[in-house]
C-alpha cells in the first residue's frame, strides 16, 4: 500500500532528525515539572500541552518540508489523500511512542484517573498531528507557523477555560478531561464534553489537511492527460 | 598514468561523446607502441585530446540531429503567462513528438521554467492548453528531493507511486546513476550531504524512474562536471532513442546542436 511507503518514509525522515527528536521527548517533561509543585493537579494537562506543541512542531516542519517532493510525488502517480494520509500515520505513530513514557510517568508519580489520562495523550497526538500539518499548508514559512504555535499554546495555558475563544483552541478539551481526571468526585460530563471537543477539532483539522492538500496539488484544468 | 590507464581513460571520454571508440584507440595505442613515449606527453590529457578529436570529426556528431517522425506526446497550446502586470509567456506553442528532443532556451527571466512546470501541471496559465499522451517524468532545476532520505530511499518512494516494487525501484535506480558516472548511490548517504551536482543526478534519476513517456527536464545539470554533462546528454539520447519525448531547459548556447528542436524564448525571438 503506497500510504504505508509514504508513512514509511517519513518516519526515517523525522528518525533521522536527532535533535528535534531529543526536543520532542524533553519539553513536555519540562511542562510536566512546571506544575509538578504546589499545583502538582495541573501538571496532567500541562503535559498534554507539551506534547501537543512539540508534536505540532514536528509535523509543522515535516509539512513544510514535504513541499518540494509532493508535487513530483503526485507526478509519479500518487494520489493526494495517499501522501497526507502517509504523513499523518507517521507522525501519529511518533506521538504515540512519545506519551508511552509520560503515562507510565505519571502512573508512577501522581494518584489520578489513569483511564482518563491514556484519554487525553490520546487526543492530543491525533490532534496535534493534523494541526501542525494544516498549519505548515496555511503558513508555509516555519517563522510564522512556529509564532502561531506558540500563540495558541500560550493563549490555551493563559485564557480563562469558559470563554468562547478559548473553546475555540484546539486542546481546549484536555483541561476538560484532565479535571476529570484529578477531581473527587468528577463530573462525568467533562469527559463528555471534552472526547466532543477533540473529536470535533480532529475532523476541522484533518478536513483542512485534506483541502488544502487537494488543491495545493490538484491537477491543473490546462491540462490534458491521455493514456499512451 | 600507464599506457593502459590512459587509453580507457581516453575510451570512456569518446564513449561520453558518442564516437565509437575502437578504431581511435587502437591508433593511439599503435602511436604509443612505436614512439615508446609516455601517452600524456604524447597526446596529453585523455579529456583534453578526446575533445580535439571529436571537434575535428564534428561531421560524426552531425547525425544526432533529427526530424521527428513519432507522434506528438506534449503540445503546449497558446500560452500566455502573466506575473502582476509583466507577461512572461506571450502566446507559446510548444509541441514534442516521440523520439524527440527539444532545447528550451532564452535569457534570464524568459519564462523557460514557467513554460515547463507549466506543462507538467505543477502552475497554471493566464490562458493556453497542454496535451500530455502517456506518462510524465520531471526534475526541477533545484529542491525535488527530501533532505533525509537516501537515494535507494527516494528510488523506493517514488518507484512506488510507478507502482514499481521496492527491488525494482532500486535497481532502475541505481543502474541509471551508474550511467550518470554515480556508480554507489547506495552509499551516498541522505541528500543533504550530498553535493550539488550528485543531488541533481538523484533529481535526474528520479525524473526518469517508471520510464515516464514524457521527460521535462529543467536545467538538470547543475553542478554537473564535465564527463557528467556529457553522461548527461547520452542519457537524453537513450530516452530519445527509446520513444521518448524530452524537453531540456538549457542556457548553454554552444551545445543546442545536441537537441532535435530549439525554441527561443527570447523576446523578439522567431518561434
Amino acid at each position: 500500500m503506497r500510504i504505508l511507503t509514504v508513512a514509511e518514509m517519513a518516519l526515517r525522515e523525522i528518525s533521522r532528525r536527532r535533535g528535534v527528536l531529543i526536543l520532542l521527548a524533553l519539553l513536555p517533561l519540562a511542562f510536566y515539572y512546571s506544575r509538578r509543585g504546589e499545583a502538582y493537579w495541573q501538571s496532567v494537562r500541562f503535559v498534554s500541552l507539551g506534547i501537543g506543541w512539540t508534536l505540532s512542531t514536528a509535523a509543522l516542519f515535516a509539512g513544510n518540508a514535504a513541499r518540494t517532493i509532493e508535487p513530483r510525488l503526485r507526478l509519479s502517480g500518487y494520489a493526494t489523500h495517499e501522501l497526507y494520509l502517509g504523513r499523518l500515520a507517521a507522525l501519529w505513530t511518533v506521538g504515540l511512542t512519545l506519551i508511552v513514557p509520560y503515562f507510565l510517568l505519571i502512573r508512577l508519580d501522581l494518584d489520578v484517573r489513569y483511564g482518563a489520562v491514556a484519554l487525553i495523550l490520546l487526543l492530543t497526538v491525533a490532534v496535534a498531528a493534523p494541526f501542525g500539518l494544516a498549519l505548515s499548508a496555511l503558513l508555509p514559512r516555519e517563522l510564522e507557523g512556529m509564532l502561531v504555535l506558540l500563540t495558541v499554546v500560550a493563549m490555551q495555558m493563559m485564557l480563562d477555560p469558559e470563554t468562547t475563544v478559548a473553546h475555540a483552541l484546539p486542546f481546549w478539551f484536555s483541561r476538560e478531561i484532565g479535571t476529570y481526571a484529578i477531581e473527587n468526585p468528577a463530573d462525568p460530563h467533562l469527559m463528555t464534553r471534552g472526547t466532543i471537543h477533540a473529536t470535533i477539532t480532529l475532523a476541522v483539522l484533518i478536513s483542512m489537511v485534506a483541502i488544502t492538500s487537494t488543491i495545493r496539488l490538484r491537477r491543473r484544468p490546462h491540462m490534458s492527460l491521455a493514456a499512451q | 598514468m600507464t599506457v593502459d590507464d590512459w587509453l580507457a581513460a581516453f575510451a570512456a571520454e569518446l564513449r561520453r561523446r558518442r564516437v565509437d571508440p575502437a578504431a581511435l584507440v587502437a591508433e593511439a595505442a599503435t602511436h604509443l607502441r612505436d614512439s615508446g613515449r609516455a601517452p600524456l606527453q604524447v597526446f596529453g590529457p585523455p579529456a583534453a585530446y578526446a575533445v580535439t578529436l571529436v571537434d575535428s570529426l564534428r561531421g560524426a556528431t552531425a547525425e544526432l540531429r533529427r526530424a521527428p517522425s513519432g507522434e506528438p506526446r506534449l503540445e503546449a497550446t497558446k500560452i500566455i503567462k502573466r506575473y502582476g502586470r509583466s507577461t512572461v509567456l506571450h502566446g507559446v506553442d510548444l509541441r514534442v513528438h516521440a523520439g524527440e528532443t527539444v532545447a528550451i532556451i532564452g535569457a534570464n527571466g524568459s519564462g523557460k521554467s514557467t513554460l515547463l512546470r507549466i506543462c507538467a501541471g505543477l502552475i497554471s496559465p493566464d490562458s493556453g492548453h497542454v496535451r500530455i499522451r502517456g506518462t510524465l517524468g520531471y526534475c526541477p532545476q533545484d529542491g525535488g528531493t527530501a533532505d533525509f532520505l537516501t537515494a535507494d530511499e527516494h528510488f523506493v518512494l517514488v518507484g512506488a507511486g510507478r507502482g514499481s516494487s521496492r527491488t525494482e525501484a532500486r535497481a532502475q535506480g541505481r543502474t541509471a546513476a551508474a550511467a550518470l558516472d554515480w556508480p554507489r548511490p547506495g552509499t551516498s548517504g541522505v541528500a543533504r550531504q550530498l553535493s550539488g551536482g550528485t543531488r541533481q543526478k538523484l533529481n535526474l534519476v528520479l525524473a526518469g524512474l517508471g520510464d515516464p513517456d514524457v521527460l521535462l527536464l529543467d536545467e538538470p545539470y547543475q553542478g554537473f562536471d564535465n564527463g557528467s554533462y556529457l553522461d548527461f546528454w547520452q542519457q537524453v539520447w537513450r530516452w530519445r532513442d527509446a520513444g521518448k519525448a524530452v524537453v531540456v531547459v538549457t542556457h548553454r548556447l554552444g551545445e543546442l546542436d545536441r537537441a532535435d528542436a530549439v525554441l527561443d524564448l527570447t523576446p523578439g525571438s522567431p518561434r
